[in-house]
């Protein structure tokens, strides 16, 4: 369970990306966070793994109390946490079991990954992981030589390999082209109901939101102004959340028939 | 469009167009042009630079360039030479193994990315700019005096040496990798250092083995001269010679060194290109 209370992050500098956000979202949700660039999603997909602090208010996830969290505390949580991202952020120069094996850190002992001798047991998780995205195949193929989609299955798989409680997705599929963000976005759909893996997921095309919520939750200007579930928003909704009228550029089909 | 317009549209494509007027050259070039003219002209009458001295000093008769013309052949594969030579080789990859070794901690250290901390960093970073200012030779005149004429004081020599160039160029590479995977690593729950080796070494490692290589190339060089200090190598042997003014064995040696050198180079520069 994750449960923002009274939540704000302000950065150096004075942008308010979260402001006074209350929000609870229950084990094994699939939720789509809506919002324009700057309306602070990636910050509150970040703050949930700690990767951004709260400058105030109280943060629970599963057993963990984020904002009072010490260094080895931070990683148990990160521990259950997988996350991924718009770039991919792999390593390209190396192999595509070596990326997903980034998953297995914080069950390997340090001395192991200096020398790269990962446990048969971990190496078996991968290769799960990787069955899973159906790219095990690859496994011994350097991230460079994948396309897009391929890297981004390589990233689900990475944060399979946690065998986490939560996946983080920010912004997964803006980096790939239409029927593409579609195989990505259903195996995150298909992999949070059958694993039970409480799911979320930063988007900006608003058909792919409503597709494939099952609560979408709206963004503006680190406020939350909207959270329902998915079938629940309408073009008028939508609105609200963007605080415009909406264009070709905020629908996939339609900017893809452009 | 007017007939009249698109006549002169005609015309104007033949007309030599005129330039914008073309920028002076900076006040600033023109100084520093005129400095560097006038240092060079100083610096030549100084050191009382003058083409027919140097002509007629090396055309007339002198005993080095004899040796020159009359190398000696037997010296280059002569047991004390190949012992000489073997020591070279062995001096150069010691004191680059070493050097490379220690140097991938000391630059994940000197930059933000593998230490937070910003004291220890900037200490980290002067003590490598004072090694990296103190040239090879002075190196192996220090270690001479510090611990005896030997082999020991150019296998020092070669790993500060070698330590300095790495860590500069390390550190520099490390400053344009990619961020993502490193933020990839901290979310999955890694330690800082599970983070260095799985994100940010397998970035930079054909980069650094690149320059290791170019180290390595680096220090046999340098191993030839740390001997006219007493540090051991080939260096000993040529100076012996130099002390006794047997020039043609000297020119042996240097033409043999010369082309284990370039043979070294030669495969360096080839796995380097691969490498890349």
């Amino acid at each position: 369970m994750i449960r923002f209370d009274k939540a704000s992050v302000t950065y150096p500098g004075g942008v308010s990306a979260m402001r006074n956000l209350d929000l609870e979202i229950s084990d094994g949700e699939f939720v789509v966070i809506v919002g324009l660039s700057g309306a602070g999603k990636s910050t509150l997909v970040r703050a949930i793994n700690g990767l951004v602090p709260l400058t105030d208010g109280g943060l629970q996830v599963n057993d963990h109390d984020v904002p009072n969290l010490d260094r080895k505390g931070l990683r148990a949580l990160r521990s259950e946490v997988g996350m991924i991202f718009q770039g991919f952020n792999l390593v390209d120069r190396t192999t595509v079991l070596n990326n997903v094996l980034m998953g297995r850190l914080h069950q390997v002992p340090t001395w192991r990954t200096l020398v790269a001798r990962y446990p048969q047991a971990d190496i078996d998780i991968a290769a799960r992981a990787l069955e899973r995205v159906e790219i095990l195949d690859r496994a011994y193929t350097r991230a460079t030589n994948l396309s897009g989609g391929q890297r981004q299955r390589v990233g689900i798989a990475r944060a399979l390999a946690q065998e986490p409680k939560i996946i983080l997705a920010d912004e997964p599929v803006a980096s790939l082209d239409p029927p593409t963000s579609h195989v990505v976005m259903k195996y995150l759909q298909q992999i949070s109901r059958e694993l039970g893996i409480t799911t979320i997921v930063n988007l900006h095309f608003l058909d792919l939101a409503t597709a494939y919520a099952d609560r979408i939750i709206g963004l503006r200007d680190g406020e939350l102004v909207f959270d329902g579930p998915g079938s629940a928003a309408d073009e008028t909704t939508f609105r609200d959340i963007y605080g415009r009228s909406l264009t070709a550029d905020d629908t996939m089909a339609k900017q893809a028939a452009l | 469009m007017s007939l009249d317009t698109a006549a002169k549209l005609e015309a104007g494509a033949e007309e030599a167009l005129e330039l914008p007027p073309r920028p002076r050259p900076s006040m600033l070039m023109i100084v520093i042009g005129l400095g560097a003219l006038f240092f060079t002209v100083l610096s030549a009458r100084r050191v009382e630079f003058s083409p027919g001295d140097l002509i007629s000093n090396l055309t007339r008769s002198n005993p080095v360039f004899d040796g020159l013309l009359n190398m000696s052949w037997d010296e280059m594969f002569s047991s004390r030479s190949r012992k000489a030579f073997v020591e070279t080789l062995q001096l150069a990859v010691l004191g680059t193994t070493a050097g490379v070794i220690v140097s991938l901690p000391l630059a994940l250290w000197a930059t933000e990315i593998g230490n937070p901390y910003v004291v220890p960093r900037l200490i980290l970073r002067s003590i490598n700019n004072v090694i990296r200012a103190i040239p090879d030779l002075l190196w192996a005149g220090l270690f001479v005096l510090g611990v005896g004429i030997g082999a020991l004081s150019g296998l020092l020599a070669l790993f500060f040496f070698s330590l300095a160039v790495m860590v500069k160029l390390t550190a520099d590479t490390l400053d344009g990798i990619d961020m993502g995977p490193i933020e990839a690593a901290n979310a999955a729950g890694a330690t800082h250092t599970q983070m260095l080796r799985t994100a940010v070494v397998p970035q930079i490692l054909s980069a650094f083995s690149s320059y290791a290589l170019y180290d390595f190339e680096l220090n046999l060089r340098a191993s030839a001269v740390l001997g006219l200090v007493g540090a051991g190598g080939i260096g000993q042997r040529l100076d012996f010679f130099r002390n006794r003014g047997q020039w043609d064995k000297l020119w042996g040696l240097v033409l043999m060194f010369f082309l284990v050198v370039f043979v070294v180079e030669r495969i360096s520069v080839s796995i380097r290109r691969r490498l890349v």
